[in-house]
């Protein structure tokens, strides 16, 4: 081997990270992507979900794939389609082909994911030490990636989110080359071609409820604070970065407590408390939303780690059964996504309406008078018309402000109360998904619970 | 420490950082936070006491918006919104599945109502009252509309035509 190996790990950890993240970096854009692709909301979110569906679909015959080509050829194979397909999203002027691009980049991703765990024992030198190396960058990247994504659409634009991975995914292919290439030279697998186990059931369900669980959290999160309260994609990113910081955090816990199943009921407790929070917000105020981030965040660190190591803990071929953490992972993620879509889509709409009745009678009942009471309601009817059914700021509908400055305080008053509404309208459409997310979350314990009795 | 201790204790720990987070915001209003509930359009709405006629006007509107709601089974906020302009009217009776004729005899039975209330109050003199709801009772839908969205003219101009009227019969009365 040519290469040291800390480039090559920090290269296959960035693979890792990179693809993981895309399941999650659309995350933030896809305001911006039904904005300029003129796409419905249904619709703009197979962006996420055709990627996570396609990894939960390709990653365990990628695995298979990965053991006969050799893992250095399809870890640099799976790179380059993922490369070439995140040109090709960026590229993209309509919303089937940016789909059909994701499918691509899910098949190349899983291919380099799985190929990357085969490759990991023989440079750390340790099945236990490479799984947790994969596990936590794949937490991190999946944690980072609507952070990163927010930027990205508020800086450059949504296009850039793909750009920015074909540099990345390359400089991450560059030092696995050099096994791919002795590969190829040598004819022989750097691996051997072992009868592949059963998966470790438990922690695989457990995954995918965990993974459905973070799926809400970070979908319902973004898309409250954007839609529901407002913020621009890069406030939200700067909110939502709190996670994956406390990510990190938590990833030191899992040095100190060696139970990997103490570990998971804590990550998975912790996650549906964080939720549970989110579901009881008292406030539209972003920082309530820190304390179940931090909550969500540390639970994340724990819960990952600890059920990929139960998951791949003495079971051969690693390749494999990383294929099947990660298919159920992203099957977690789509289940997560399309078991809330409805429900929050529903709940806006009516949340929606009753605000608005509250904010109207707030209006008919305030002490303005009745000439600039109708005044007011044409110009709130105006704005909610030119919001075409999301949460609208209602502040320039009371634009400008009376002179005289007993009324102008009347105003005032009546401006911060029908807001208030607003606000009570659009953080509690979140709740009952926060809610079911949460309770996705504490449902993950049952077969950590049964794993803990199988391996007793 | 042996590894079993911490293991329950990081379990222990994240149980109660769980129930804490949920007992705050439950405590902080967290499960009412929602918007305040519109009332009944049916349940009589007393008035408070109003003086002056624009706060008069304000509470014959609102009594008359009452009124026209409840009997087409909708909230007064809903109605309100609908009557603003031509094109929400339009938007409303289509969404609802209500005919022009339909909505002009709630927003006539609405005035009545809110004449009533008025009455009731001591805001409307019964000698006002009568003629107006004479008047009232057949009322295009679109006059209905405006004096409902600016009550404070058909107040005005019923005093201005009745008043002398009123005060001429008030001498006569013991």
């Amino acid at each position: 081997m040519s290469e040291a190996p800390r480039p090559r790990v920090a290269a296959l950890a960035l693979a890792v990270g990179l693809v993981l993240a895309d399941s999650s970096i659309v995350v933030l854009a896809l305001p911006e992507i039904y904005r300029e692709l003129d796409a419905s909301v249904a619709a703009v979110s197979w962006v996420l979900v055709s990627f996570n569906l396609v990894m939960a679909l390709a990653a365990v015959p990628a695995a298979h794939l990965a053991r006969r080509l050799g893992p250095g050829r399809a870890a640099a194979i799976g790179l380059a389609i993922f490369a070439g397909a995140s040109l090709a999203c960026a590229l993209s002027e309509h919303l089937s082909t940016l789909i059909a691009a994701r499918c691509v980049q899910a098949v190349g991703g899983a291919a380099a994911v799985t190929a990357v765990l085969e490759l990991l024992p023989a440079t750390v030198g340790s099945e236990r030490r490479a799984a947790t190396i994969w596990a936590t960058a794949g937490a991190t990247g999946a944690a980072l990636g609507p952070a990163v994504g927010g930027l990205l659409t508020e800086l450059v634009s949504w296009q850039s989110i793909f750009l920015i991975q074909v540099p990345i995914a390359i400089a991450a292919a560059v030092p696995i080359l050099a096994v791919a290439r002795h590969e190829a030279a040598t004819g022989v697998l750097s691996t051997e071609l072992r009868k592949t186990g059963r998966p470790h059931l438990p922690a695989n369900l457990a995954l995918a409820l965990i993974s459905a669980a973070i799926a809400g959290a970070l979908f319902l999160l973004v898309l409250l604070l954007i839609e529901g309260w407002r913020l621009s994609p890069i406030g939200a990113a700067i909110v939502v970065s709190v996670m994956p910081l406390c990510a990190l955090l938590g990833s030191r816990v899992n040095g100190l407590v060696p139970s990997a199943r103490a570990r998971a009921a804590a990550g998975a407790i912790l996650i549906s408390g964080g939720l549970g929070g989110l579901a009881l917000l008292p406030k539209a105020e972003v920082a309530l939303t820190l304390p179940p981030q931090v909550m969500i965040g540390i639970g994340l660190a724990l819960v990952l780690s600890a059920l990929t190591e139960t998951a791949l803990g003495g079971r051969a071929p690693q390749a494999i059964h990383g294929g099947w953490t990660i298919s159920a992972r992203h099957a977690g993620v789509v289940i997560g996504i399309l078991a809330v879509t409805p429900i929050f889509t529903h709940d806006i709409a009516r949340q929606r309406h009753d605000a608005i009745d509250a904010g109207t009678a707030v209006v008919l009942d305030s002490k303005v008078s009745p000439l600039l009471k109708l005044d007011l309601a044409q110009k709130i009817g105006d704005r909610l018309d030119e919001e075409k059914g999301k949460v609208p700021t209602i502040g320039p509908a009371f634009e400008p402000l009376p002179d005289d400055p007993g009324e102008r305080d009347e105003v005032v008053d009546l401006r911060e109360e029908l807001q208030d509404q607003l606000n009570r309208g659009a953080t509690h459409a979140f709740s009952p998904s926060f809610g079911i997310a949460a309770l996705i979350g504490l449902l993950s314990l049952l077969p950590i619970a049964f794993a803990r009795r199988v391996e007793l | 420490m042996s590894g079993e201790r911490r293991g329950a204790i990081l379990v222990g720990s994240a149980i109660v950082a769980a129930v804490v987070l949920v007992g705050v915001y439950l405590a902080a209003g967290g499960a009412s936070y929602t918007p305040e509930k519109t009332q009944n359009p049916c349940k009589h709405r007393a008035w408070t006491n109003p003086e002056g006629l624009q706060e008069i006007a304000q509470q014959f509107t609102l009594s008359a918006l009452d009124g026209a709601a409840c009997q087409l089974g909708v909230s007064r906020e809903t109605l309100a919104r609908a009557l603003a302009t031509p094109e929400e009217r339009e938007r409303f009776t289509e969404r609802y599945d209500i005919t022009e004729a339909q909505l002009a005899k709630a927003v006539r039975a609405g005035l009545l109502r809110a004449v009533d209330d008025a009455e009731e109050a001591g805001a409307l003199s019964p000698i006002l009252a009568g003629p107006l709801r004479e008047t009232l009772r057949s009322i295009p839908l679109d006059r209905a509309i405006e004096l409902i969205n600016n009550a404070e003219s058909l107040l005005d101009q019923a005093q201005g035509i009745l008043g002398p009227a009123q005060e001429l019969l008030e001498g006569f009365l013991p």
